[in-house]
């Protein structure tokens, strides 16, 4: 069964030029155990998507329309209290360590312990200690390291506090957003690695965000594609690198560069992403895309299966596919 | 460790500085229109006596000379007679400085207390009615002329109401009474405390509920506080664990500021309540010519300025890990 299903969710914000409509229509589900990377450009609406399911949006941002179910359970009837509860215990997050997502004036382990204190008050202090301990040993941070503050720690290092303390409730669902895109390469690698190995380990789910479409592609086994608040692509991480058949999909495969495999001179997309206040009608990508026709602009795009996982956002690809 | 090398430099520091201001402080005196002769020296004396008098003043010494002599007195606790009172300036001083303190220290923590206080709730409902009141509130009394307050107060309060004591500090028949024991001469100095207090609590609270606010507008947008939401806190502990102590921190500059200035500026309500403190004897001897009580006050000032920051300091490493010093 699936842990998580999200149909058709809308989510915008309220601003001074008029609503803005961040993400709209997406619908996607996740397995337990297995992972899910979404990837688009700066504004894309992902880290919203996120925000949404952990229902952490600002004071300005509305669910419009959708469900999310998780567990069989619709997130959205929750009332805040409940939701407080599902929060960490059940979904947690693993935010980008440049931001100050840590409080500089507790301590590492403190703020740890208070989420474990939060969901399971019948921890005493050394059972909490004992768990904090697991966790560094996990993540690979010393132990003698556990009462630092965070401003002790170099980034790679916060980097895995942020993973240990999304791991202390043992949450079936992590959502990490951006977590390696301040870090340099070989930090980043490692941080990836540890991902792997607590999904292996925890058999936790995991839901991606990044903008770097050669990460999403080492960890997850789903990949979405996402492009000015739509969901254009989707579908197994095979099918949608061996056979990327959004116009968007494919200008961002090679928009970056490969190590293997032959040289090829990268491809920059040209334009910028529509606003979002008044979106056009027809397909949103269709300004920025080398094979849109008229009618592309005049109708509103459907999805085409391409094979029962993999999915596609475009009227051209329906075309080839009927041709 | 760290902690106390960073103490034993800062003290070095102060040190240094307060040398500086001393020796300022000479000149300053030395420059002051009218020489000093002929503001210490009684113009109806002979000539002779004058100048005998000047002599044993060591007047007649070159500058330089006049400095090490007052260096020497400074650093072995001799201040002089006060012209006035014509007694030990250390005495005057000593006597006058708790009252400054007990009246400035508590009015100050007090407000303090209080803005961060209100602050906090100000910042939790921002836009509301709550908030507007708060801050409208705090925007008034902060920018009353304090010297009109404190008439105001006095003239309702002491004078119509009566409920208070118009002037002064005690009540002479309490403090004699050999009978009155310690609470009821404590209850005596809070009953004639209450309008200062009142007064200095309404001017002060409003500055510090207005930064306090701000702060914490300002920390409420930090990622931590998303942290906090996400790991499921209850919006209480989001404010009062993870906001409000990284909020408190421009507060406590703000108070160990006003704790350094509360000695000088103490000048005008201590005038106005006759409450017999520091600032009150400034005024004094300022007017008065008061040239060796004057002197000493404000070297008084200088060392209440530099030890306050001090504090404010080590405060700071104290609230917020990441000084280090």
């Amino acid at each position: 069964m699936a842990l998580l299903v999200v149909e058709n969710l809308s989510v915008g914000y309220q601003t001074q030029n008029g609503y803005l409509h961040a993400v709209e229509g997406v619908s996607f589900s996740l397995d337990a155990g297995k992972s899910l990377g979404f990837v688009g450009e700066s504004g894309c609406g992902k880290t919203t998507l996120g925000m949404a399911v952990m229902r952490l949006l600002p004071s300005n941002g509305l669910i419009r329309e959708g469900r999310i179910l998780f567990d069989g359970e619709d997130l959205l009837t929750k009332t805040d209290e409940e939701m407080r509860q599902i929060r960490w215990q059940e979904i947690a997050m693993i935010f980008q360590a440049a931001m100050n997502a840590l409080n500089p004036v507790h301590r590492v382990i403190d703020q740890i312990t208070e989420a474990i204190y939060t969901h399971t008050p019948s921890h005493n202090k050394n059972e909490a200690h004992e768990q904090v301990r697991a966790l560094f040993k996990f993540v690979g941070l010393p132990e003698d390291r556990m009462r630092d503050y965070p401003h002790q720690y170099s980034g790679g290092m916060k980097q895995r506090a942020i993973i240990a303390m999304a791991l202390a409730c043992k949450p079936k669902l992590i959502i990490a957003d951006e977590p390696t895109t301040a870090l340099d390469v070989i930090v980043q690698d490692q941080i990836l690695e540890e991902t792997k190995s607590l999904q292996r380990e925890f058999g936790v789910s995991i839901i991606y965000i990044s903008h770097d479409i050669s990460i999403v592609a080492d960890i997850c086994h789903d990949i979405g594609v996402m492009y000015a608040g739509q969901l254009v692509e989707y579908g197994a991480r095979e099918e949608v690198f061996d056979n990327p058949s959004h116009p968007y999909t494919k200008a961002l495969l090679s928009s970056y560069p490969t190590l293997t495999g032959e040289k090829s001179q990268l491809m920059p997309i040209p334009g910028e992403a529509p606003n979002l206040i008044n979106p056009p009608f027809g397909c949103r990508f269709s300004d920025r895309c080398t094979e849109a026709s008229v009618s592309c602009k005049s109708n509103p795009s459907v999805w085409l299966e391409i094979t029962p996982t993999h999915k596609v956002l475009c009227h051209q690809c329906g075309k080839h596919c009927g041709e | 460790m760290e902690l106390k090398r960073y103490i034993g430099r800062r003290l070095v520091q102060i040190f240094v500085i307060f040398f500086v201001i001393l020796t300022v402080l000479f000149l300053l005196f030395r420059l002051a229109p009218g020489d000093p002769v002929s503001r210490m020296v009684d113009p109806n004396l002979t000539p002779e006596d004058a100048a005998l008098l000047i002599k044993e003043f060591g007047l007649d010494q070159p500058l330089l000379m006049q400095y090490l002599y007052y260096l020497k007195n400074f650093f072995t606790g001799h201040f002089g007679f006060s012209f006035h009172y014509g007694q030990p300036v250390v005495q005057i001083i000593w006597n006058r400085l708790p009252n400054t303190i007990l009246l400035f220290t508590t009015s100050i923590i007090l407000s303090a207390l209080v803005g961060i206080f209100l602050g906090k709730i100000a910042s939790w409902h921002k836009g509301e009615k709550t908030d507007i009141c708060m801050t409208l509130g705090a925007l008034v009394t902060h920018t009353i002329f304090l010297p009109w307050l404190a008439l105001i107060m006095i003239w309702v309060f002491a004078y119509k109401l009566g409920w208070f004591p118009i002037t002064g500090m005690i009540t002479v028949e309490i403090w004699l009474d050999p009978q009155a024991g310690l609470w009821t001469k404590a209850l005596d100095v809070l009953y004639h405390m209450t309008l200062p207090l009142a007064t200095l609590f309404l001017i002060h609270f409003g500055s510090y509920l207005l930064i306090m606010r701000s702060s914490m507008l300002d920390t409420l947008k930090e990622d931590y506080i998303l942290t906090g939401r996400a790991k499921g806190l209850s919006e209480k502990v989001i404010r009062d664990h993870h906001a409000a102590p990284n909020a408190a921190l421009p507060v406590v500059t703000s108070v160990g500021l006003s704790l350094a200035f509360s000695i000088n500026g103490g000048a005008l309500t201590e005038t106005v309540f006759t409450w017999p403190g520091i600032g009150r004897e400034l005024v004094f001897s300022v007017s008065h010519n008061d040239y060796p009580l004057a002197q000493a006050s404000f070297l008084l000032i200088a060392i209440v300025v530099l030890l306050s920051n001090l504090v404010v300091d080590i405060l700071y490493a104290y609230l917020d890990p990441r000084i280090r010093y």
